[in-house]
């Protein structure tokens, strides 16, 4: 069972989205839960402080998901972050980009509360935690 | 038309006919000829490409609303009884213990004025549980306003380009080089503001149609496909 105080960044541009997952943390028991509205606002945010698991959107403005998880795996100080992508792009394209960029799971919008556990589950499975 | 002129229009010498059609056919030549010199035949088959797409946007926007209100209408009408009845029966319950405390009667009453109020006391937390279910399912609806949101914003940059085709066609037809160069530039200056461009290979935003090639239609899909590529 995955720690409980464990630190997620969620990160969308749109507000109501990053409503509902947090929301949705909130019903999994995941209470620390912060925001950011972009990949380079995110970025910002994992580069100071402590963070341990980010679920973020693709498409954004000024820095979209995919390039902030290339430059999360290019960072040596947070190389090792997982990070969940929830996104509605479904081209199959997408997917094979964001696997092979290095993202630990995919999920596609829109997508129900169950989905987002089971997949959170698996990468804490393959994280042992 | 009236009759005379549909009776005119019969009588019309078999001369007349051809040598009218055969103006009309000038003409179309003519103007088709001209829009291809300027260009504009290719800008107007630009534009009126992206109308269908917009179509089918401000249907996927259309359908996603109402599917989101109705989720939530429905799942407010199944809290609505759950919340009613544990109300009315607390009130009542309530009501008795009142009544029982202004008078009280045979202990037989009382045992099962409790018996009922342990019961009652009992089935409040599964109530409630449902209706958070039910809460739950009424914030997952509103899910809806991210993926439109996407649409939407695909839909202004199709009447951006509309809008910058059309100011092209206006722009080739201002009399004088010099105010025609002008305008030019400026509508050029603007157009390369507007769309500082993004790689957009990969932002297709949500899937408006569930035919289009190699997209996934869900969950499932995408999962097959990490599977197969041992990810």
């Amino acid at each position: 069972m995955a720690d409980k105080n464990m630190s997620f960044l969620v990160v969308d541009d749109f507000p109501t989205m990053r409503r509902i997952v947090r929301s949705l943390l909130k019903e999994l028991g995941f209470t620390n839960v912060e925001e950011a509205e972009d990949g380079q606002d995110a970025l910002n945010k994992l580069r100071a402080g402590n963070f341990e698991f980010v679920v973020s959107d693709w498409n954004m403005p000024n820095l979209d998901g995919l390039e902030m998880l290339k430059e999360i795996r290019q960072d040596d100080a947070l190389k090792a972050l997982p990070v969940l992508m929830v996104t509605a792009e479904a081209k199959k394209e997408n997917i094979i980009a964001a696997a092979q960029a290095g993202a630990n799971g995919y999920v596609v919008k829109p997508f129900t509360a169950a989905t987002l556990e089971e997949k959170l589950n698996k990468i804490f499975e393959k994280m042992g935690k | 038309m009236s009759q005379n002129e549909q009776a005119g229009a019969t009588q019309l010498p078999e001369e007349a006919a051809e040598e009218l059609i055969h103006r009309i056919g000038k003409l179309t030549r003519m103007l088709r000829d001209n829009m291809r010199e300027l260009g504009l035949d290719k800008e107007i088959e630009k534009a009126a490409e992206a109308i269908p797409d917009a179509r089918d946007r401000l249907h996927y926007v259309a359908t996603m609303t109402e599917q989101a209100a109705d989720r939530a209408l429905n799942a407010i009408d199944r809290a609505q009884p759950l919340q009613d009845q544990l109300s009315e029966r607390a009130e009542a319950l309530d009501k008795r213990w009142d009544e029982w405390f202004a008078a009280p009667q045979e202990l037989d009453e009382a045992k099962s004025l409790v018996k009922e109020t342990r019961a009652y006391l009992h089935d409040v937390p599964e109530m409630t549980a449902a209706t958070n279910k039910e809460l739950l399912d009424i914030m997952m609806a509103q899910d809806f306003q991210d993926l439109t949101g996407q649409v939407i914003k695909k839909m202004m940059d199709v009447i951006r380009e509309i809008e910058h085709q059309l100011v092209q066609v206006l722009i080739d037809n201002v009399p004088g080089a010099e105010a025609r160069e002008n305008m030019q530039r400026k509508a050029q200056d603007q157009w390369e503001n507007d769309s500082a461009r993004r790689k957009e290979e990969l932002l297709n935003g949500p899937q408006i149609r569930d035919n289009a090639p190699d997209i996934v239609t869900g969950q499932d899909q995408v999962d097959d496909l990490l599977d197969e590529l041992g990810f």
